[in-house]
């Protein structure tokens, strides 16, 4: 512009002496010295006036040209605005954080996204790729460099890659950046901006979903997924098979995808449990069925599985998915145990026949004796001798009555576990029990302590209750100690959900150290009495048990016993 | 008190018959014991009193019967006795006396109202008096 002004300058002054001194030559040639002031006027003039013309000329060129620049220059600056507002929003509306790069000076510019996504201050937000780089996780970082320069290297446009960035609060982001080279006009990179996008969330649903599937692969059960076509109700194609499936079918995944289930269906597949599979797959309800099926080798084996459906979002019915269980050794145990059971059963049912049986045998010439001696015992004998063996068979008949009866009575209690219970007054109990001892009361006189007012009555089997209080009563006053006068204290307590009975003597005791064990066995005896036919407390604990109660002993050596009964309420 | 004219015992064991004589005519409960020793025989002898038209003929007013015995038991018996071939017999009442301890028989005999007690062997005087007081009620 300068320059042109100059050159304008130059031929307006050349042409301007020019045409003075043409001007002057001529008039002073043509015209006389009178003549020449008149003349150099007009001269003057018409030089002004061509001056003007070529000055307004120019001017009015120039304004026009100045006016377009202006309106050109205008309008770029608008478009400049529009564009770094756009950016701006662009930049806002992706949540985004942009980097601008100019790598010649190593300077970085971030946006607001450095502070909303990362949490840094913008003061503490380094200038430098250094900073940036620093932000990145350790085992990313090399990774990640390596690969940026040999992009910027390589001098293609677009770059992208994943890693971790570090917040200001010392967490880390896993991040997708992208980039975008720009380059000089001799092909050298100069500047690279960049977005990154925090995908944290993305990351880590994808490896909550890994773990998810890991669970499919991993588990020990199969699990089949098939589509559900429900509408054409047939039995829905298979989609996937995890790797238990494989091992338990026979069949590799893809073999078996997009085929129907029924290739495991057999001759001996239980039809009915087939039909509620069906049914189920038409109402679209979720179901659990046995059945036999077939492995690709046709083998059998049997497998329970449940069938689920899978909806959508609009509620249809999108899949099923189903789990199954190779359950042929548990079958094969169920048949076993069945097949043990009913042994065993019958086992139980022989024997207890057999134990009737030879009770009743046993039974039938015992009480021909008894009816013997009670007859004999109207007929007088004389002789001494024939009397006191008389008296000796007497007695040894009816120990020997009294054991079968005893004997009897536990066939009965283990032959009937549940009994009839009712409402039984303890004292009432108590009543009847001593008067079936009261001769043996009568003669020995214990002092008998009874404190039944917390639980006057109880809910039991009254024959069971009256025949357990009857044995352990009849054995206080059988090992009581011939030092000391017998003293029985017996109570009922009612402790939360349980009543207790407790039954304390100051007789002879058990010596426990040796007889723990066996104190509720059947024959044992724990002391020389003629008597003692090694039953009571045998058939005592039964009974108790079949009441479903416990029974619990605690004793010394002439010290005295205590019996600890409890029944559940 | 009455004292019955005829009982019949149907037992094959023969202690247990002769106990039932002696223990009976001790507590004078009856003026006969006849005996059976099955159910067979017993249901002969209601066969004889059934077609003989001796009308004078005693005819048993109680009968104490055993379970367990050969050719026909207890059971077989109360089956024929209780049908409508010995119809004319049905008011005899019928005391079962025996040594088993299987509580199905007892519950069994719940089941035949013709049954009036149910006894444990042997039968004993004490037993006797008791029967009494029950047939006189």
């Amino acid at each position: 512009m300068k320059s042109k002004t100059l050159q304008i300058t130059l031929i307006y002054t050349i042409i301007s002496i020019i045409m003075a001194v043409i001007c002057h030559k001529l008039l002073t040639t043509y015209f006389s010295s009178s003549e020449y002031p008149y003349f150099s006027l007009i001269k003057d003039i018409v030089f002004i006036l061509i001056t003007v013309l070529v000055f307004s000329f120019i001017l009015s060129k120039n304004e026009k040209r100045n006016i377009t620049i202006f309106e050109k220059l205008n309008k770029t600056n608008e478009e400049i605005k529009e564009s770094n507002e756009k950016y701006d929003i662009v930049a806002k509306a992706t949540s985004d954080t942009i980097w601008d790069w100019k790598i010649q000076e190593d300077s970085i510019n971030w946006n607001k996204g450095i502070e909303g996504v990362f949490g840094y201050d913008p003061k503490e937000v380094g200038k430098t790729s250094k900073w940036w780089f620093d932000k990145i996780h350790p085992e990313d970082s090399i990774r990640m460099s390596i690969k940026l320069y040999s992009f910027i290297e390589q001098k293609t446009e677009k770059w992208q890659d994943q890693y971790r960035f570090r917040c200001a609060d010392g967490s880390y982001k896993y991040v997708l950046d992208r980039g975008f080279l720009l380059k000089d006009e001799n092909g050298r990179a100069i500047r690279m901006i960049g977005a990154i996008q925090d995908i944290t969330k993305q990351k880590e649903e994808e490896q909550r979903l890994k773990l998810l599937e890991t669970v499919i692969t991993q588990s020990k059960d199969s699990i089949l997924i098939t589509e559900a076509n429900s509408s054409e109700r047939k039995i829905p194609k298979i989609v996937y098979v995890n790797p238990a499936f494989s091992q338990m079918s026979g069949y590799q995944s893809n073999e078996i995808i997009g085929k129907s289930p029924n290739i495991f269906k057999g001759p001996k597949s239980d039809s009915d449990e087939l039909k509620k599979l069906l049914s189920a797959i038409k109402n679209e309800e979720e179901c659990l069925i046995e059945t036999i099926s077939y492995t690709k080798s046709k083998e059998e084996y049997w497998v329970r599985f449940s069938m689920i459906p899978i909806f959508s979002n609009e509620g249809l019915i999108s899949h099923w998915i189903s789990i199954q269980r190779d359950i042929t050794d548990e079958k094969k145990l169920e048949t076993e145990k069945e097949h043990l059971i009913r042994e065993l059963t019958q086992n139980n049912k022989d024997l207890k026949q057999f134990s009737y049986i030879t009770s009743h045998n046993l039974r039938a010439p015992l009480s021909n004796l008894i009816g013997l001696l009670n007859l004999m015992e109207d007929i007088p004998i004389e002789n001494e001798e024939l009397q006191e063996i008389v008296a000796g068979f007497t007695k040894s008949t009816h120990l020997l009555n009294e054991t079968i009866n005893d004997l009897v009575k536990v066939i009965i209690i283990k032959d009937n576990p549940s009994m009839q219970k009712e409402e039984v007054s303890l004292k009432e109990v108590f009543e009847n029990v001593f008067s079936q001892l009261s001769f043996q009361i009568e003669l020995h006189k214990p002092i008998i302590k009874l404190k039944f007012d917390k639980v006057p009555e109880l809910i039991t089997n009254k024959a069971y209750i009256e025949s357990i209080l009857l044995n352990l009563l009849t054995n206080s006053i059988k090992y009581k100690s011939e030092n000391r006068k017998l003293k029985i204290s017996i109570t009922a307590e009612q402790i939360e959900q349980r009543t207790i009975l407790t039954f304390k003597d100051n007789g002879i005791g058990i010596d426990l150290e040796r007889n723990r064990d066996k104190i509720f066995g059947l024959y044992q005896r724990f002391h020389n009495y003629p008597d003692s036919k090694g039953l009571g407390l045998y058939l005592v604990k039964s009974q108790v048990e079949t009441m479903g109660g416990t029974i619990s002993i605690d004793s010394e050596v002439n010290k005295g016993t205590t019996f600890t009964i409890t029944f559940k309420n | 008190m009455i004292m019955l004219e005829q009982i019949l015992c149907i037992d094959d064991d023969p202690i247990t018959l002769m106990l039932c004589k002696k223990v009976i005519s001790k507590s004078s409960f009856s003026h006969e014991v006849i005996t059976a020793q099955n159910g067979e025989e017993a249901l002969h002898h209601f066969n004889v009193l059934k077609y003989t038209n001796d009308k004078a003929k005693k005819r048993p007013e109680l009968i104490f019967l055993d379970l367990n015995m050969p050719i026909m038991g207890g059971w077989e018996f109360l089956d024929h006795f209780t049908s409508s071939d010995y119809i004319e017999f049905n008011t005899v009442p019928v005391i079962v006396l025996s040594s088993t301890i299987d509580p199905e028989d007892l519950a069994k005999a719940k089941k035949y109202p013709i049954i009036i007690d149910f006894l444990s062997k042997p039968i004993t005087q004490p037993m006797l008096e008791y029967l009494k007081k029950k047939i006189d009620l």
